[in-house]
């Protein structure tokens, strides 16, 4: 009989791309012989855009970036600056820091396992993961106002202090999630469709993860005890007690799981920066010698400069955001606007992997292969 | 032809908050039509018509799942249950553009988006609705000095409805959604099906 | 030792000179003996490539790797040093497969030709885009736009009468 290779082309307006992604599907009946992703369709050319805005005006562009966990990506970006200007940030700023990005880590993975269940039809974890999402949004919007793009960094610190009130209900917060975290397990965990659809899907092992350059919950599914947080501790990290979650089998369960065991994680770390909470300016100030006008509320806006200068120089500075290894190449020429920004977003390396991870497999599985992986378009893009 | 005399004790510029039920009833638009439906004659049967029918259209509006950039993910949330967009009959996301009536366009459209965005706009059957959400969509926002970022979706399609804001809140959301019924309500004659607007 | 040092030790002849990039060892390479030093750096243990970065400093490019070792958790900078008229260097796509789209990248909005690479076509931005835009001499005043050919792949034009619908 003579058969025929069909060509299918999915995206980029689909419900199952998380975005504008599109994939070109080259299919022996029921099987993709070959996947090719074509990208671009998000592309905003932030880094083009970050050679011709100040060193702080550049903070809201990364907002954009991960959209879907926008602190750690404001993180990165300042920590590279201070690194390349060698600012020491005081403690509580650390401090504040790491709480708003586990916090935030804790509503990334939310909204990934909700879009992976409701990719594989599941809508009910969707509606709960965007039940406690809420919860979390209105802890950082009694932070710094936003919801989704906060711009809460600053260079040398944090915009504000925490107000009052925000403990207790972080609190609340964390012990209800502990609550909601045991529920999601019981509702997916064991359930069979679920199962049959991720174990054992899209396998990748640690070598060829490793050879394409994927990071985060991704790699730690394939078996590598890797956490940038853990190998090149920044921040107040090495003070802080948290276990790298790991699991062996490099497939798309892997990948879930790792996810719920950081969430874990995440609240175990903020019960401890919680507890340990330092008094101290929420600011850098020495380096400037700026002195505040009498009076003056003692914030970012006060103390720090709207023009800012570093040192002419290069750094690449990295962290661990929620997807994954999420980088800033920036290069100062000494004046105040950046001479080049490169950004090294997790999802575009992730998602490098999928053509050959789906090779072979049918296209339910490229959804629940695509769905585990986490990727937010806007990271991809940029 | 007689002079025109206009009753000024009707025109009231501050509008009343609709208190019994049948000033509820009136508020809808629906039955004042009805009741003076008999001094109008030849017109009768289509305004009543037509605005049964825009209340039919404004109360369950189907968009199409087109999220683009960050305001898709607030999109998702407007969806759920917390802020649940339910309540106007909009929560059937449809995948599909020729199932739905009105397009949200949730985020920045680049130049590589803009045609596809256009075609999806022509692939909805009329009468169809079009929000733009978030500065990115409206004028291109923080990204309008971008080589590849459209400067406006209304450049190629064109909006009902402005909602401004990076992303817009939720509750400004759902405000647009409101005056786009409001729209809706208020929509011309039976002339003009399926004339493109 | 550092791995810069180490590196210069190896392969004396393709590494120019070595020094440090704030906290991280940095090596710059002949462009001509990249692939033959990646490889060597590959060997030492740097199984991670994070990222690849093309900077344009209008009299000559240059490629940044940014490298490290899962094992040895150590980092090690590449850097070599291209012509602005005809940048080109050889492809690290047999060495790690994730190099691909990083290199795409690079060739798209920076506009570095990599030598042996299987698949050398823009990634971020459709076929037919006129310029590199990272560069500095990117001409940002002409829009060029972009429609749906027939068969469903882009063409631009810096002519938006097809899309917009006014002017």
């Amino acid at each position: 009989m003579e058969t025929e290779e069909l060509l299918i082309n999915m995206g980029p307006v689909h419900p199952s791309t998380h975005g504008v992604l599109r994939f070109k599907l080259r299919m022996d009946g029921e099987i993709i012989k070959e996947c090719t992703i074509v990208l671009g369709y998000l592309h905003r050319g932030t880094e083009k855009l970050a050679e011709m805005k100040t060193y702080l005006q550049f903070i809201p562009y990364t907002d954009r970036l991960d959209y879907v966990s926008a602190m750690p990506s404001n993180y990165a970006y300042v920590k590279a600056v201070e690194e390349l200007a060698d600012i020491e940030v005081p403690l509580r700023a650390e401090y504040i820091r790491v709480l708003v990005m586990e916090l935030n880590r804790i509503v990334n993975h939310l909204v990934a396992i909700g879009s992976l269940l409701m990719d594989l039809g599941a809508s009910t974890m969707m509606m709960w993961g965007f039940r406690e999402r809420e919860k979390a949004l209105q802890l950082f919007e009694m932070l710094c106002g936003a919801r989704m793009t906060f711009s809460y960094m600053r260079i040398g610190g944090v915009r504000e202090d925490l107000p009052d009130g925000f403990i207790p209900k972080l609190k609340e917060f964390i012990e209800d999630m502990e609550k909601r975290i045991a529920d999601y397990e019981q509702l997916i965990n064991n359930n069979e469709i679920f199962l049959m659809r991720m174990k054992g899907i899209a396998t990748i092992s640690a070598e060829e993860a490793i050879n394409y350059g994927m990071t985060g919950p991704t790699l730690r599914g394939s078996g590598v005890n890797y956490d940038i947080r853990r190998l090149e501790p920044y921040s107040i990290y090495p003070d802080l007690d948290f276990k790298v979650c790991v699991r062996s089998e490099g497939d798309s369960y892997a990948r879930y799981i790792v996810r719920i065991d950081e969430m874990r994680e995440s609240l175990h770390i903020l019960r401890q920066l919680i507890d340990n909470m330092p008094e101290s300016s929420i600011i850098a100030t020495q380096k400037y010698g700026i002195i505040p006008m009498t009076g003056a509320p003692y914030t970012a806006q006060t103390y720090f400069p709207r023009i800012f200068t570093p040192p002419a120089g290069e750094v690449y500075s990295r962290i661990e955001a929620p997807k994954g290894e999420l980088g800033f190449y920036i290069v100062s020429d000494g004046t105040t606007k950046p001479y080049r920004i490169k950004i090294r977003s997790p999802s575009f390396c992730n998602l490098a992997a999928i053509p050959q991870l789906v090779r072979g497999l049918k296209i339910p599985d490229l959804i629940a292969a695509f769905g585990s992986i986490d990727v937010v378009l806007g990271d991809v893009d940029r | 032809m007689d002079p025109v005399t206009i009753d000024t004790t009707k025109i009231s510029t501050i509008k009343k908050k609709p208190q019994t039920a049948l000033e509820k009833l009136e508020d809808t638009g629906l039955i004042h039509t009805v009741l003076s439906a008999k001094d109008r004659k030849g017109l009768i049967l289509l305004t009543t018509v037509d605005q049964i029918f825009n209340w039919a259209r404004l109360s369950s509006l189907w968009p199409v799942t087109s999220g683009l950039a960050c305001c898709a993910i607030e999109m998702m949330g407007v969806a759920m249950a917390h802020h649940d967009i339910a309540r106007f009959g909009m929560e059937i996301f449809r995948a599909s553009p020729r199932q739905a009536d009105l397009m949200f366009v949730a985020g920045t459209v680049t130049k590589r988006m803009a045609p596809r965005v256009k075609q999806l706009y022509e692939m909805m059957p009329e009468p169809k609705w079009v929000i733009s959400v978030g500065s990115c969509s409206n004028t291109g926002g923080p990204y309008h000095e971008s080589y590849s970022v459209l400067k406006g979706v209304d450049l190629i399609i064109p909006v009902d409805v402005y909602i401004p804001g990076c992303p817009p809140r939720p509750e400004a959301w759902l405000y647009g959604v409101i005056q786009l019924r409001e729209k809706i309500k208020n929509e011309g004659y039976g002339a003009k099906w399926g004339i493109n607007k | 030792m550092n791995p810069a040092e180490e590196l210069k030790q190896a392969l004396p002849g393709s590494v120019m000179s070595t020094g440090m990039q704030v906290d991280k060892p940095l090596a710059v390479i002949k462009k001509e003996e990249l692939l033959a030093a990646a490889a060597k750096v590959k060997e030492m243990g740097f199984d991670h490539l994070s990222v690849i970065t093309g900077i344009d400093y209008t009299d000559r490019f240059e490629v940044i790797y940014n490298l490290f070792s899962y094992k040895k958790k150590e980092n090690l900078v590449l850097k070599v040093i291209l012509d602005h008229n005809n940048p080109e260097v050889d492809s690290l796509t047999s060495l790690w497969k994730g190099a691909n789209w990083l290199e795409r990248e690079t060739y798209d909005l920076v506009g570095i030709k990599f030598a042996g690479h299987p698949n050398l076509v823009r990634i971020l931005l459709p076929e037919g885009w006129n310029g590199h835009p990272l560069r500095k001499d990117y001409d940002m005043d002409t829009e060029q736009f972009v429609t749906i050919g027939e068969d469903g792949e882009d063409i631009v034009s810096t002519d938006g009468s097809n899309l917009l619908r006014r002017k």
